[in-house]
C-alpha cells in the first residue's frame, strides 16, 4: 500500500505525518489534505511524534481509533479511520476538512493522553467499554472545542446519555467531563457515571 | 394550481442537499461484509441496537433520513389529494373520501416532520447535516392515483413501519423516554396510512383486476428500492428488520409479507454482488 508523508512547518511541532493510503479509489480524498490536517492538529497540541493515519476507505462506518507503541515522544502515533468519519455527510464519497479534523483531532488527543503516566491503565482503544469509550470521546470533545475546532455539544450529550443514561445527574456528570482539563483515567471513568 | 410536481422541483432551502438512488448506489464502499469466505463481518451485527459502537451517530442519520421521509411523504400526500378530480374512481379520478383521506395523512405527515426535526435536535443534529435521498417522493410521482396508493402508501408507509419499529426499540432500549415515545405515536399513525392505502386499493380495483394486479407489481418494485439495497431484511447484517406484526395490522396478507422478506434478502445478494464486481474492477482485496 503506497503512503503519502509531509511535515508539519511549524516551529514547535516536528511531526512527521504519513497518510495510508497516498490515493483514494472508492473515496474523493486528498491524503495531502487529511496529512496537512493532522499536522496542524498535531502542532496545537505539541505532539512531535511521527504519526500514521490510516484510513480504511472500503467501509462508510466512521469508526477511529488510536495506537501508540509507547508513551514516548518519539513513539510512532497510529490513527485508524474508517472512511465515514473524514465524509461530508451532505455529498457521500467527499471529503469534510470540518469532520476530518473533529474526528481525527479527538484521537489524536487521546494519544495524547497515553503518553501521561496516569494513563498506563486506560486499556487499549480496541479493548474500551462502549461507555468508557463514550466518556473519553466526551472529554476528549470538549477539549477539542475549546481549542477552536468545530464540534457539537449536542451530539456528544446525546451519545453519553445513551451509554449512562437519561436523566439531569448524567448531564451534570457530562458537563463536568466536557469542562474539564488535566484528568486522570481514572477520573475520566469515576466522573462519567456521575 | 399546478398538478403533477416532479422530483427536481421539489421545494428545499440551502441547507439541503438531495440525492438519488442511482447516485447511492454507487458507492462502492459497504459496511456489509462481502466476503462469503469470512464468517466474522465488521462489526458483527448491522442492527440498529445501542449494543453498536456507533449506536448514537447511526440513530441521528436514521432519524434524519425519517425527518426527509417525512417531508417528501407530506409532500406525495399532498399532491395526491391535489392532483385528481373527485369521481368514482375511473377515468383519472379518486373517491372524494379518499381526498379526505389523503388530506388527513398530509396534516399527521406534517405533524411527523415537526417531531422528528424536534428529535433531530434533541439528538444533536443539524436540519439537512445528512444529504436527502429523493426516492420517495418519487414513488408519488405516477399519473394514476391507485399507483401513487401502492407505491405510496403501501411500500413507503410500510417501510416507515419497519423503520419506526426498529427506532421505537431502540429508545426502548436505550432508555430515552421522548425516542420511544414519539415513535411510538408515529408508529400507529402510519399503520393507519398503510390501512387507508390497503383499503383504497381493493375498493377503486374492484372492478379492474388488471389495474390492481399492475398497482401490486408497480409496489413490489419500489419495495425492493426502499429495502435499500438489504438496508432492510432479517439477516443480522440489515440495520432494521420487517416489522411483521404491524405489518397485518395494516392490511398486509401473509404472503405479501414473505414476498417482501424475500425480496429484502434478494435485494442484500444484488448489493453484494454489486460491490464485488466494484472491488474486482478497482482491484481492491474482495
Amino acid at each position: 500500500m503506497s503512503d503519502l508523508t509531509t511535515r508539519a512547518a511549524s516551529p514547535t511541532s516536528t511531526a512527521k505525518v504519513t497518510v495510508i493510503p497516498e490515493e483514494f479509489t472508492f473515496v474523493r480524498y486528498d491524503a495531502a489534505e487529511i496529512a496537512s490536517i493532522v499536522a496542524e492538529l498535531a502542532e496545537q497540541l505539541e505532539i512531535a511524534n511521527p504519526i500514521r493515519v490510516v484510513v480504511d476507505e472500503t467501509t462508510p462506518l466512521a469508526k477511529v481509533y488510536e495506537e501508540i507503541d509507547a508513551a514516548s515522544s518519539d513513539a510512532t502515533i497510529t490513527l485508524h479511520a474508517e472512511s465515514g468519519a473524514l465524509e461530508d455527510r451532505k455529498h457521500p464519497m467527499s471529503f469534510s476538512a470540518t469532520g476530518a479534523r473533529e474526528s481525527l483531532g479527538r484521537v489524536l488527543l487521546r494519544a495524547h493522553d497515553r503518553m501521561r503516566s496516569d494513563f498506563a491503565d486506560a486499556p487499549g482503544d480496541l479493548d474500551l467499554t462502549l461507555a468508557e469509550n463514550a466518556a473519553w470521546d466526551t472529554y476528549c470533545s470538549g477539549r477539542l472545542a475549546r481549542m477552536g475546532v468545530e464540534t457539537n455539544q449536542q451530539r456528544w450529550r446525546y451519545n453519553h446519555r445513551n451509554r449512562f443514561g437519561f436523566d439531569d445527574g448524567i448531564d451534570v456528570a457530562f458537563d463536568a467531563l466536557w469542562n474539564a482539563d488535566d484528568l486522570a483515567w481514572s477520573d475520566i471513568v469515576t466522573t462519567a457515571g456521575g | 394550481m399546478r398538478q403533477f410536481f416532479p422530483v427536481e422541483d421539489l421545494a428545499r432551502d440551502e441547507r439541503f442537499v438531495q440525492t438519488n438512488m442511482a447516485e447511492r448506489m454507487k458507492d462502492g464502499r459497504t459496511a456489509i461484509d462481502v466476503k462469503e469466505s469470512s464468517a466474522k463481518s465488521r462489526g458483527a451485527s448491522k442492527r440498529l441496537t445501542p449494543e453498536r459502537h456507533d449506536a448514537s451517530d447511526a440513530a441521528r442519520g436514521l432519524m434524519h433520513g425519517i425527518m426527509v421521509g417525512e417531508i417528501q411523504a407530506l409532500e406525495g400526500a399532498g399532491r395526491t389529494a391535489h392532483d385528481f378530480a373527485a369521481g368514482d374512481g375511473t377515468n383519472d379520478t379518486v373517491p372524494f373520501e379518499l381526498k379526505l383521506d389523503m388530506a388527513r395523512q398530509a396534516w399527521d405527515e406534517a405533524r411527523h416532520v415537526e417531531i422528528s426535526a424536534k428529535l433531530s435536535d434533541w439528538m444533536g443534529t443539524e436540519l439537512g447535516e445528512f444529504a436527502e435521498n429523493t426516492v420517495l417522493f418519487e414513488a408519488a410521482c405516477s399519473n394514476d392515483p391507485i399507483l401513487r396508493l401502492a407505491g405510496v402508501n403501501r411500500a413507503l408507509e410500510g417501510l416507515a413501519i419497519d423503520v419506526f419499529t426498529q427506532m421505537k426499540e431502540f429508545g426502548d432500549v436505550a432508555g430515552d423516554p421522548y425516542l420511544e415515545f414519539c415513535e411510538d405515536w408515529m408508529l400507529a399513525d402510519e399503520v393507519t396510512h398503510v390501512k387507508m392505502g390497503s383499503d383504497w386499493l381493493r375498493k377503486v380495483t374492484a372492478n379492474d383486476p388488471e389495474r390492481r394486479t399492475k398497482a401490486l407489481e408497480f409496489q413490489q418494485v419500489v419495495d425492493k428500492l426502499f429495502s435499500f439495497g438489504g438496508a432492510r431484511g432479517e439477516s443480522a447484517e440489515s440495520s432494521f428488520s420487517l416489522a411483521k406484526r404491524f405489518r397485518e395490522l395494516a392490511g398486509f396478507t401473509d404472503d405479501e409479507v414473505q414476498t417482501i422478506s424475500q425480496m429484502d434478502a434478494e435485494a442484500l445478494e444484488e448489493r453484494k454482488e454489486a460491490v464485488r464486481k466494484y472491488r474486482e474492477r478497482v482491484g481492491a482485496d474482495v
